[in-house]
């Protein structure tokens, strides 16, 4: 009998009748198999490891963490609700003492959705990992959280969501964004001027094995992680890295995988993308069950597994090293920023332009961030995309101070005059969203 | 005319059914745990002295001599081989004294990926053999998908053991540790329960009877001798699904239904979802290890007539141990049956014994005498209360894997609570109280599971699964594997599936099935796509027969319960 050393909770919801298109990578067909190995491992008979069936996330829940613009429902399908609902479910059950670890295997994913959504972007409508931890910090008081993203596109939307908090420590491991999709995530990425510091980009480049994979881990996330102490830590774990995946150019495997998670040690695991559902996928969430719930790996390998054919030369090995080095810097003694800062009065102001290559939308942003010395201030964001035009966000953050919430009430009396097609205002404090 | 026998731990009930009139005699006798064939015999006897020269068209038994004989270790040594691919390491199922691991390995499609080391396979069995082992169990990880491993192990095995499982004819089921577990326990009861079928059958002829000889199932169906023969296993914990067919067949209900059948030591709950019996694919646990033994939702929990009761602190506690009988069959430590002993009008046993104890549990609390067996009982069916609704919790939870279900998922949400087993008299007023629902105790409660065991009937699970990429069909418990065309649909997926069954049904389980009655229970085409491009589908189909009852003599059984 296999003893575990985690009580692991499982939610598992491959959606086998939900598809973004017949042939498309996030397809009914993407977690078939992983069930099928799943089951035939006998996985769910372990004692100490139980199958959960998702919730159904609400509306409300979703509004706390973006500003979906017409609305939230024109954004969304029932999929999505239980995604992220599958999310909520596996947060409950560790909050809640009734699994050590949860792992959200479910399906659409999420990482690529920022703050406002007008759309799909990288096969993601709202992020899950995001819904998932803002509701666990208003029902369980959960303060510092931190997000390993080991999917192999970095994760552009959960960066952007965390991008001014300072209580949330995003790390991102992907491949290099000059070689592939959405073409961010670079060292120079490190966090708003309230939370420097707080992401930190480590873009490894294409082909990188289990050997640079496990560097990264060991000499910068783990010793990062130990210095943040966060009461979390959330593993997006994409699976995409691996030697067989169709859409991308790395070379990780499923016992690396494996390795990983057992490094990392993460309270909750929520799928992200992997799209080689036949040679990666079946494999490598076997490996990362095993390894959460602190069981032996070693048998699971991919039948075409050749790890010499995956040595790394040392002039790559020296290039991630320097990479590895810079990461580690920009947590424990963050750069000044080259370029000044835009103001416009006490507001801090950036402007961006997003393009939703799922939905095919272009976004124009103007974002605000109030200047508090007593807390991260008050966010504003104008925006207007091909498909909704003059839409505006205001968010007075979970732990944003009196004066800052007054604030961002003024904005939203003032901004009701002003002719906005859609306006949304979320009240971390007093938990609402009016719209 | 029917006749259903329920040989139990501590009862051999027997009933005969007459198509016209019903419920023909019935018998309860104490079953003697070492020679079930004598409680058989007897209960025979006594039926056909109270109705000579009857004609038996079937005999149904429900036998716990599996289930003795893993739980008392009486098995036959078995030789375990199994392949295995990647995953978790093959050695950690190991079950028994002859577990062998041959490399080879298929992939979750059924592709080979390593090839079966034949000499190994060879030398292997040679030195089991050697060894004396003369029952196989052959497994191989996604049998399944593709039975070409075990097929291979098993024809080097073929003409030098008595008998041998192939996983993949158990269950089509993936689950690779159960399929060991399950194919294990088939071959290591084979021995006992095929002398012990052929001394039944033996036994009916003493007594110049040919009934059709069934043998019932976990899931509340019956299997014929022949199928028996072959698959034993299915017989084990047959007992709790004899019980709710009795119900099931007494007593029309179309609603979320709970059954509690108070026996001695346990109380069986079982489940009727919208009337009909909730079968879990993969429910029974043999020490501790989970098989692929298709089972009716039942939970044993321990309470029962002669479950302890004693005060802790202000509190009564009611089981779940047994320490011995009642004090009204001479046991030394009151039991819940004493509580309802004195609590009601008729007498058990020494009901003084039982007021003796009633005075002991007194002793250490702050009620009056009078109040103490009530609080009792009340006490009782409070651990029920809170153990139904924890199964009925647990039932809710299964995971559901389309959003269509998920949208759609209808709870269970029991209105009505039938109460069997011995005191369910008594017990009838204290449970309506505890859960708020309408209790039915009826009419032959007593015998309901022998009631049950009569009048079931053949119940069956396949699964089919075709890849048009491979172009290949299997419906592997049916030992079929075809090739297909390109074109291959879930339309006639689902068509082949019903005909295959249909076919087996008739020719090995004696019935004429009606096709209406293969319901198909799940399906999924999936598109398989490789680059950007469709290469085939992914087709699977489950069908199942529901456990049911005999259709003629549906009528005169029913009746009695709504009398």
């Amino acid at each position: 009998m296999q003893q575990v050393k985690n009580k692991l909770g499982v939610v598992f919801f491959p959606a086998f009748d939900w598809a973004i298109s017949p042939t498309h990578p996030e397809r009914q067909e993407r977690l078939l198999y992983t069930m099928d190995q799943l089951k035939e491992e006998g996985v769910f008979d372990i004692p100490g490891i139980r199958e959960y069936k998702p919730e159904l996330a609400s509306r409300q829940e979703i509004e706390k963490v973006h500003f979906c613009f017409p609305d939230v429902l024109s954004n969304i399908t029932d999929s999505h609700l239980i995604s992220a609902g599958g999310c909520i479910k596996a947060g409950k059950l560790v909050m809640e003492k009734k699994e050590d670890k949860a792992f959200a295997l479910v399906r659409p994913p999420g990482h690529h959705a920022m703050k406002v959504v007008h759309g799909g972007r990288g096969f993601c409508n709202i992020n899950i990992e995001a819904i998932m931890i803002e509701y666990l910090r208003e029902k369980y008081g959960v303060k510092k959280v931190a997000i390993v993203d080991t999917d192999c596109h970095h994760g552009d939307g959960t960066q952007d969501i965390y991008w001014h908090d300072p209580d949330t420590l995003y790390i991102s491991i992907h491949q290099d964004g000059r070689t592939l999709y959405p073409g961010t995530g670079f060292t120079s990425e490190i966090g708003g001027p309230k939370a420097k510091g707080k992401t930190i980009n480590i873009p490894l480049p294409p082909n990188t094995s289990d050997e640079g994979f496990l560097y990264a881990m060991e000499n910068v996330v783990l010793p990062i992680l130990d210095d943040f102490a966060p009461d979390l830590i959330v593993n997006s774990a994409g699976q995409d890295n691996h030697f067989t995946d169709p859409i991308t150019n790395m070379n990780f495997s499923a016992r690396g995988y494996a390795k990983l998670s057992e490094m990392l040690k993460p309270d909750l695991v929520v799928l992200e993308g992997g799209y080689s559902i036949q040679g990666a996928l079946p494999y490598v969430n076997l490996g990362i069950v095993l390894a959460l719930a602190g069981l032996d790996y070693s048998y699971v390998k991919e039948p075409d597994y050749d790890p010499k054919k995956f040595e790394m030369d040392k002039r790559t090995m020296d290039y991630i090293k320097r990479i590895c080095e810079t990461a580690r810097k920009n947590y424990f003694s963050p750069p000044q920023s080259s370029i000044t800062l835009e103001k416009d009065g006490n507001w801090i102001v950036r402007n961006k332009e997003i393009f939703y290559d799922t939905s095919y939308i272009v976004e124009r942003q103007k974002e605000y961030i109030l200047d508090c010395e007593n807390c991260r201030g008050v966010l504003k964001i104008e925006s207007s995309s091909s498909r909704v035009k003059n839409c505006l966000a205001i968010e007075a953050p979970i732990n944003c101070c009196e004066k800052c919430l007054n604030t961002a009430y003024m904005e939203y009396d003032k901004a009701k005059e002003k002719g906005y097609s859609h306006i949304q205002f979320i009240d971390r404090v007093n938990k609402k969203v009016l719209r | 005319m029917l006749f259903g026998i329920d040989v139990g731990g501590t009862h051999t009930d027997a009933v005969l059914i007459d198509k016209e009139v019903g419920v023909r005699a019935y018998v309860k006798i104490p079953t003697d745990p070492d020679d079930l064939l004598g409680s058989i015999r007897g209960a025979i006897s006594e039926i056909l002295s109270q109705e000579k020269g009857v004609e038996i068209e079937r005999f149904n038994l429900s036998t716990t001599l599996c289930t003795n004989a893993i739980v008392q270790d009486l098995l036959e040594p078995v030789g375990v081989i199994v392949s295995a691919g990647p995953g978790i390491d093959p050695h950690k199922f190991s079950i028994g004294n002859y577990y062998e691991v041959i490399p080879g390995g298929l992939d979750h499609r059924g592709t080979e990926i390593y090839p079966l080391d034949i000499s190994h396979a060879n030398k292997v069995i040679s030195n089991l053999l050697d060894y004396g082992v003369k029952v196989f169990s052959v497994v191989s990880k996604f049998s399944p998908r593709n039975p070409v491993h075990e097929e291979k192990i098993a024809e080097l095995i073929q003409d030098k053991a008595d008998f041998i499982t192939l996983g993949h004819k158990l269950s089509g089921q993936l689950n690779f540790p159960r399929r060991i577990a399950t194919a294990y326990y088939n071959s290591a009861v084979w021995p006992i329960f095929d002398k012990f079928l052929d001394s039944v059958k033996r036994c009916l002829e003493e007594f110049k009877l040919s009934p059709q000889l069934n043998i019932l199932k976990a899931d509340g169906g019956t299997m014929p001798y022949n199928t028996a023969k072959r698959i034993p296993v299915e017989s084990i914990f047959s007992g709790p699904a004899a019980s709710v067919m009795g119900i099931f067949g007494l007593c029309d209900i179309t609603e979320d239904t709970i059954v509690l059948d108070v026996g001695g030591t346990t109380t069986d709950i079982g489940v009727l979802a919208a009337g009909v019996p909730l079968i879990e694919p993969e429910n029974v646990r043999l020490k501790e290890r989970p098989t692929l033994v298709r089972a009716m939702k039942v939970k044993s929990i321990g309470l029962g007539g002669d479950s302890a009761v004693r005060v802790n602190g202000d509190k009564i506690e009611v089981g779940p141990k047994r320490l011995g009988p009642c004090m009204a069959k001479g046991g030394d430590v009151p039991a819940f049956l004493d509580a309802l002993n004195c609590i009601c009008d008729e007498t058990y046993g020494d009901k003084d014994a039982s007021f003796k104890g009633m005075h002991k549990i007194n002793e250490n609390l702050k009620c009056s005498l009078e109040e103490t067996p009530i609080r009792i009982v009340e006490q009782g069916c409070k651990i029920l209360k809170k153990e139904v609704s924890e199964f009925i919790d647990e039932i809710n939870e299964r995971p559901i894997y389309t959003i269509h279900e998920l949208l759609e998922f209808r709870k269970i949400e029991p209105k009505k609570i039938y109460l069997m087993g011995g005191p369910a008299n008594i017990l009838k007023k204290f449970i309506e109280k505890e859960f708020g629902l309408p209790v039915v105790v009826p009419e032959y409660f007593g015998v309901a599971n022998a009631i049950g065991a009569a009048i079931a009937r053949p119940t069956m699970q396949a699964e089919l699964f075709a890849d048009t990429e491979k172009k290949i069909m299997t419906i592997p418990v049916l030992g079929i594997k075809e090739n297909i065309s390109k074109n291959y649909n879930l339309k006639v997926a689902r068509k082949d599936i019903q005909k295959n069954m249909s076919i087996y049904i008739r020719e090995n389980l004696g019935w004429d099935i009606d096709l209406s009655e293969l319901e198909i229970i799940f399906e999924s085409s999936m598109n398989m796509v490789k680059d950007v491009f469709t290469v085939g589908q992914d087709i699977r189909v489950k069908c199942q027969v529901k456990p049911g009852i005999c259709k003629d003599y549906e009528n005169v059984v029913r009746c009695v319960c709504n009398r």
